[in-house]
């Protein structure tokens, strides 16, 4: 009964970190070059659907993901790079297009803040665990 | 010692929390504020609703102030907002441009007969091409150019009796 349980459990597990393939890219967007639409692909899931926010354009059915997705594709045929992509992204739409918000001055916080915080209770646990130790 | 593993913690909770709530306080999502602000218009060249001839940007702005309006006959907030566009078209010392997004002519020169046109110049974006050059990702957009050319506001949205006050007092500022 136990084992069955866990290997139920292990199945649930399994089904949820499966590939899960949603994505709005119609046919017609599609490039020719499987390389190329490899690429297409990766950046336009790291790009934020501007209406819908909390999608990626690689997801998001919206006329303007949409828009992007093939302007995206016409800048990858173009021959321009991924940085180059992004950069002329937040030049009109700002950091906030990208779902990972770029390391910078301001964000410093917002990426390494978790780590400090997590830095201080490992050693708050130690120094508790400690004296414990040391009153038994 | 023992006091130290119940004050931090809360302490550092309560900084936390007033940190981030202060973080967001003026951060409105659907307010975010244009990459674009402060720099120049984008450089454009494209075809006018009801002139036969190119709008070239670089003969356009730089002048006097403008306001730039995105619409289209099929978005129902831009029939809402369109008495502000008309009473700032009557204003002296300012240009109402409009940019007609993916919309068919005989749409929105339909709409324009019905509804009045506010604008010296409709522009055509039929594919949304010069909306995305603006960084607009909503219909309507407005945007405030200073007689140097440069992007000195931007709303998102129909514009409301308060947007409209606020756009006042940004025009009467850089005149």
């Amino acid at each position: 009964m136990f084992k069955s349980n866990i290997i139920l459990l292990l199945i649930i597990f399994l089904i949820q970190i499966g590939p899960i393939n949603s994505y709005s890219v119609e046919p017609d967007e599609i490039l020719k070059n499987e390389k190329q639409e490899q690429r297409a692909r990766i950046i336009s899931k790291n790009v934020r659907c501007m209406i819908c926010q909390n999608q990626s354009i690689d997801e998001s059915d919206a006329e303007l993901a949409k828009d992007l997705r093939i302007l995206i594709r016409n800048k990858v045929e173009e021959g321009l790079s991924n940085k180059e992509i992004y950069n002329y992204l937040t030049e009109r739409y700002g950091d906030f297009i990208l779902l990972k918000p770029a390391l910078k001055i301001n964000t410093i916080v917002l990426w390494f803040l978790p780590f400090v915080l997590l830095l201080i209770g490992a050693f708050f646990i130690y120094r508790h665990n400690k004296k414990s130790k040391t009153s038994h | 010692m023992r006091k130290i593993f119940f004050i931090l913690p809360i302490t550092l909770f309560l900084v936390l929390g007033i940190f981030f709530y202060l973080l967001v306080i003026d951060r409105n999502p659907s307010e975010i504020p244009t990459a674009l602000m402060n720099k120049n218009v984008p450089k454009f060249e494209v075809d006018e609703l009801f002139d036969n001839k190119k709008f070239v940007s670089i003969n356009e702005f730089g002048n006097e102030i403008v306001l730039v309006n995105f619409f289209a006959s099929w978005c129902k907030p831009c029939r809402d907002e369109h008495a502000f566009i008309e009473n700032f078209s009557k204003k002296d010392g300012i240009r109402v441009i409009g940019v007609n997004y993916k919309d068919k002519s005989s749409s929105a020169i339909a709409w324009l007969n019905e509804v009045g046109n506010p604008y010296s110049n409709v522009v055509l974006d039929k594919k949304g091409k010069l909306a995305i050059d603006w960084g607009v990702y909503g219909i309507p957009e407005t945007f405030i150019i200073d007689s140097n050319g440069v992007i000195k506001y931007r709303h998102v949205g129909p514009i409301t009796e308060k947007v409209y006050k606020k756009i006042n007092i940004i025009i009467k500022n850089n005149k």
